[in-house]
C-alpha cells in the first residue's frame, strides 16, 4: 500500500450510492418479480448498513405501466432506510411519480436525487418544481444544434458537464453540492476508442475547474468490468480489482462519488498491483490493441 | 484435412495472430483456393464462438479472431472476385441501428462487426435513429433482418414504436426483427413485438444464421 493510501485507509474513500435496487441484478429482479417487499427492504438496509449514503432505485420498465407498484416499492424502501433515494429513470413521467411519492421526512430531510438529467433531456428540469432535488447530470451526451450527440473526448465530456452544471446553478438555483456529474465509465472489454481514458481525463478537467468547485463527480463503476471473467491472471477478483484500479486513478483527479455495491470493499491499489498495472497499459492502447491488453487482465 | 489447414485453424482459435496471417498468406501465395482458406477461417471462428459460449473465451478473443478473419479476407476476397468475375457472396442483408432517444453505440458496433466478418451484408444506420428513418432505410436496403439496439430503458418504447411503424408500412412480413442491448429479455421482446432478442454479438450472429443462412 502506498503512503497516501495507507494514511487514508480508515476514511471512507468515496460517497457510495448503492446500486442494488435494480432488476439488472438477477437476485433483485427475482425479489421484484415476486413482490417480495421484505426482501427488497432487507436489501435496502444491507446497503445502508454497509455505508451507502444514498440508494439508487429502479424497478425497471414496469414502472411505466404499473405506477402503483413503483409507489409501493418506494414506500417500502423508505420505511426500511433513512438514506435518500436516487431515482434511476430517464423518463420524465416516471421521475414525476417517484418524486411525488418520495418522503424527505423518512430520509431526515434529505433531497432525492434525479438520475439522470442530460442536455438532451433538458425538459426534465421542470421536475425540480415538484420538490428540491439533487441531480445526477449525465455528461456523456450533449445537444448540438438541437441534435443529441455522444461525447467521446475529455473536452466534450467536461464541456458538457460545465455548461449544464452552471445552467442548473444559475437558472434553477441548485447549489454545487446538489450536482453530481456522471462521467460514464464504460465496459473496458469493448473500449477500443479510449472512452475510459477520456473519462479519467474529463474527471481531471472537471475536478480542477474553479468554476465547478463543490460539485461532485461520479460514475457507474460496475460497468468497467462487464463481461470480463471473474478471476484475474494473478488469481485475484478481477472485477473488484478493476473497479479499484479505476478509483485509484480517478480519486486524486476529483472523483468523490461512486454508484456501486457498498459492500464490495473498495480501496486504492498499490503501484505494484497486477491489475492496476495492466489497466494503465490498456489506457495507453488504442484500437484492437486495447483488446490484446485487456486479455492480459485474465490470461498471462 | 491437410496439415497446414489444421495449423491455420489452430492458430486462429488459439489467438496466434501473426502466425495465422502468415499461414493464410502462404497458402494463398502457393495458389490454394481462397474460398477454402476462408472456409478454414470460418471453422476457426466456430471454435472461437463455442469457446465464447462456454465462457472460456470473452469478447476480446471474439473480436481479435474476427479481425484475423477480416485481415485474411482482405487478401483472399480479391482472388475470389477475380475467379467469380466480381460477384458478391454475402449471406444476406442486415440493417442495424440504435433506436431514437438513445445514443449508445458500443454494443451495436460490436454486433455490426461480428455480422460483417461472419459474411452478412450489414448496413449500420447509426444512433438515435428516428422511426421514419428505419422505415425509409428498410424500403431502400430491403434487409432480411433488422436489428434494433438500445441501452436505456426508454429504448424499449422506441423499439416498440419502430416495430409498429414497420408493421404500419406493410413491411413486417418481409423480415425478422431482433433487439439487443442493456437489459433486454423475453419480457422486453414481447413488449416491443420483436421476433427475438440477443444477449451478445454471438447471439445476434446465431439468430441471423438461423433466419437467413440456414
Amino acid at each position: 500500500m502506498t503512503e497516501s493510501s495507507a494514511s487514508k485507509a480508515n476514511a471512507p474513500l468515496f460517497t457510495v450510492i448503492g446500486d442494488r435496487i435494480n432488476p439488472g441484478f438477477k437476485s433483485t429482479k427475482a425479489l421484484l418479480e415476486s413482490g417480495d417487499m421484505a426482501g427488497i427492504q432487507a436489501l435496502a438496509r444491507r446497503q445502508a448498513d454497509s455505508g451507502a449514503a444514498a440508494l439508487d432505485f429502479t424497478v425497471g420498465p414496469r414502472a411505466k405501466d404499473d405506477p402503483d407498484f413503483l409507489v409501493e416499492v418506494i414506500r417500502a424502501v423508505q420505511e426500511a432506510v433513512s438514506v435518500p433515494l436516487c431515482f434511476d429513470y430517464p423518463e420524465h413521467e416516471v421521475q414525476k411519480v417517484c418524486l411525488e411519492t418520495y418522503s424527505p421526512d423518512q430520509a431526515g430531510g434529505a433531497k432525492p436525487i434525479i438520475n439522470s438529467m442530460a442536455e438532451t433531456r433538458w425538459h426534465m428540469v421542470d421536475l425540480l418544481k415538484i420538490r428540491p432535488c439533487r441531480v445526477m447530470l449525465m455528461a456523456s451526451e450533449r445537444l448540438e444544434d438541437g441534435i443529441g450527440k455522444p461525447n467521446k473526448t475529455a473536452a466534450e465530456i467536461a464541456g458538457t458537464a460545465k455548461r449544464a452544471a452552471l445552467r442548473l446553478v444559475r437558472e434553477h438555483a441548485l447549489t454545487p453540492d446538489d450536482i453530481i456529474v456522471d462521467v460514464s465509465i464504460s465496459a473496458l472489454i469493448a473500449d477500443t476508442v479510449g472512452l475510459n481514458r477520456e473519462a479519467l481525463a474529463a474527471i481531471g478537467l472537471i475536478g480542477s475547474d474553479p468554476e465547478l468547485s463543490g460539485i461532485h463527480i461520479s460514475g457507474g463503476l460496475s460497468n468497467i468490468a462487464q463481461q470480463l471473467p471473474p478471476k484475474a491472471a494473478d488469481g485475484s477478483d478481477l472485477k473488484l480489482q478493476l473497479e479499484c484500479a479505476f478509483l485509484t486513478l480517478a480519486r486524486p483527479l476529483g472523483m468523490d462519488t461512486v454508484l456501486a455495491t457498498p459492500w464490495r470493499g473498495f480501496q486504492t491499489l498499490p503501484e505494484d498491483n497486477y491489475v492496476l498495472g495492466v489497466f494503465k497499459q490498456v489506457l495507453q492502447a488504442s484500437g484492437t490493441d486495447v483488446l490484446r491488453q485487456v486479455r492480459k487482465l485474465y490470461r498471462k | 484435412m491437410i496439415e497446414n489447414e489444421k495449423e491455420l485453424i489452430e492458430a486462429i482459435a488459439e489467438m496466434r495472430e501473426e502466425e495465422a496471417f502468415a499461414l493464410a498468406k502462404g497458402m494463398l501465395d502457393r495458389g490454394e483456393d481462397p474460398v477454402r482458406v476462408l472456409e478454414l477461417c470460418r471453422e476457426a471462428m466456430d471454435i472461437v464462438g463455442k469457446r465464447f459460449e462456454k465462457q472460456e473465451y470473452f469478447l476480446p478473443e471474439l473480436v481479435l479472431a474476427g479481425e484475423m478473419l477480416e485481415n485474411i479476407g482482405a487478401i483472399a476476397k480479391p482472388l475470389i472476385q477475380e475467379k467469380s468475375g466480381g460477384a458478391s457472396n454475402k449471406l444476406g442483408r442486415v440493417l442495424i441501428g440504435t433506436v431514437h432517444g438513445d445514443l449508445h453505440d458500443i454494443g451495436k458496433n460490436i454486433v455490426t462487426f461480428m455480422l460483417d466478418i461472419n459474411g452478412f451484408e450489414v448496413k449500420d444506420i447509426g444512433i438515435d435513429v428516428p422511426v421514419a428513418k428505419f422505415v425509409e432505410e428498410i424500403q431502400d436496403f430491403k434487409p432480411a433482418v433488422v436489428g434494433l439496439s438500445g441501452f436505456l430503458t426508454l429504448a424499449f418504447d422506441s423499439m416498440k414504436e419502430t416495430v409498429q411503424a414497420i408493421e404500419a408500412a406493410g413491411l413486417r412480413d418481409q423480415m425478422k426483427i431482433m433487439i439487443g442491448g442493456g437489459q433486454v429479455d423475453e419480457a422486453v421482446r414481447t413488449y416491443t413485438g420483436a421476433d427475438a432478442y440477443g444477449i451478445n454479438a454471438v447471439a445476434a450472429v446465431t439468430l441471423c444464421r438461423e433466419w437467413i443462412a440456414a
